[in-house]
């Protein structure tokens, strides 16, 4: 039984996703320029492109929903960037959910593997 | 008052440094779309050659900008009902894994100091990827060939409708192993280098696989923004994003690739393309010089890696314009 588009479906999702964390990056950089600083480091730091040293290795994955709560500015970015990482993850979620639906059960596996791979990368790696 | 100067200039700057990484991501995504390279592509060799952004950090903003641009247009690609969702997914379990080992590989060269090495492949890919998409605007529908047993164990018919051909165009699949086998080494070089490696993409879907054009470089499209979420991912805990470098060029890449579509629609005349090509092979062959020169092995000075990129650019570019040219004019007289 099918009874919604899943292309239409796949189209809104990053269509949103991307929307979304645009809004947070944009959200969380004028933030960043009210306020001048954020977790410690100022404006000048985070802002230096040219050496590494306010980078992702800073940032807490544990910490950016109490972060973005928060308001600070960096881990509201680090919202958006990780919003923008999990838009396509979200696609195979909903076709996961088609193939199920279809008992195409080989594609079930096929797409069962590719999120086991997507959530290694994120949490266990 | 002079404390409140002072502060306002230093906001000044920062704002100013903003843009100019919000400038490149627009030429980049410009440039990518025009063309079919992706944002990725150029955006790595802008930031690492003229703006001083450490090679690593560069392949990270790249990375995300990636999938912002995969998002933004697989959007619109999907509801057209062109790419193959379901081939797509069955190609990620060669690319996500490919992306893993190449986001390591790179993190054991950065580890070895020996990243002059990722100067160089990112140069050679990048010329090597200009070929197949210089050759791809010369034929749309693949050649039959009969299904094999992948082609119906892997479920790879489909159909779309054409709006040029203003037909429906019905495919099918073959040779999937060998599809997968080319989509392990674009993951690899999309987590290596930070890029979509759509080139190779559309390699393993065209050539290894048969299916059309359109499918190809729609379902491909779509392809990159996974493979680089895995890669992003991995990227992030090894601290290779700079967030505002990162946010900067996401907006810039996501605005100027919006405006590429769009004016390579408008584009009537398709020679102005060349121009476009040939900046790129400058920028792969400063990427190849840059290389050479961080490895100490042979001493050149900026001066001559830009002489050397321009005279090899201006020559490459020259031999695929007209070898291009004599192909078409010689299958107009056939």
């Amino acid at each position: 039984m099918k009874d919604w588009d899943r292309d239409h479906v796949t189209s809104i999702i990053l269509r949103v996703g991307v929307i979304g964390s645009l809004f947070f990056i944009i959200f969380g950089l004028v933030l960043l320029f009210v306020k001048g600083h954020a977790d410690g480091y100022s404006l000048s730091q985070i802002s230096t492109i040219t050496s590494n040293k306010v980078t992702s290795g800073v940032l807490n994955l544990g910490d950016i929903i109490s972060g973005s709560i928060a308001l600070n500015p960096l881990y509201l970015i680090a919202l958006g960037l990780w919003i923008l990482i999990f838009t396509p993850v979200s696609v195979v979620f909903v076709a996961l959910i088609e193939f199920i639906q279809e008992k195409n059960y080989s594609y079930v596996l096929m797409s069962l593997y590719v999120l086991c791979i997507l959530l290694i990368a994120i949490i266990v790696l | 008052m002079i404390l409140i100067f002072q502060t306002m200039l230093g906001l000044l700057g920062v704002l100013i440094n903003f843009i100019s990484i919000v400038v490149a991501g627009l030429l980049a995504g410009l440039l990518g779309s025009l063309t079919g390279l992706g944002g990725g592509t150029v955006l790595v060799p802008l930031l690492s050659l003229f703006y001083g952004v450490p090679i690593i950090l560069a392949t990270g903003a790249s990375l995300i900008s990636t999938i912002a641009t995969s998002a933004g247009s697989a959007s619109a690609y999907t509801k057209q009902k062109i790419a193959n969702i379901k081939i797509g997914i069955g190609l990620e379990m060669a690319t996500t894994t490919g992306a893993i080992v190449g986001s390591f590989t790179l993190y054991f060269i950065d580890r070895a100091n020996l990243l002059w090495v990722i100067f160089i492949a990112f140069g050679s890919v990048l010329l090597f990827s200009m070929i197949p998409t210089i050759k791809r605007s010369m034929s749309e529908l693949p050649k039959h060939i009969p299904p094999d047993w992948t082609t119906r164990v892997f479920q790879l018919s489909g159909s779309y409708y054409d709006s040029r051909l203003r037909k429906t165009v019905e495919y099918h699949g073959v040779r999937w192993y060998y599809g997968e086998i080319v989509m392990f080494f674009a993951g690899f070089i999309s987590g290596l280098l930070g890029i979509g490696s759509g080139a190779l993409k559309v390699m393993g879907m065209d050539w290894a696989m048969n299916l059309p054009m359109k499918v190809t470089t729609t379902t491909s499209n779509f392809m990159i923004g996974i493979t680089a979420a895995t890669g992003s991912s991995i990227y992030w805990r090894l601290g290779y994003i700079q967030p505002f470098l990162a946010s900067a060029t996401a907006i810039g890449v996501v605005l100027g690739s919006y405006f590429g579509a769009k004016l390579l629609m408008r584009l009537t005349n398709k020679e102005i393309r060349w121009v476009f090509f040939a900046i790129l092979s400058f920028l792969g062959w400063d990427m190849v010089f840059r290389g050479i020169a961080y490895s100490n092995i042979v001493i050149i000075s900026i001066f001559l890696q830009t002489t050397y990129a321009i005279l090899l650019s201006v020559t490459m570019i020259a031999i695929a314009f007209y070898w291009i040219k004599g192909v078409r004019k010689h299958e107009r007289l056939g």
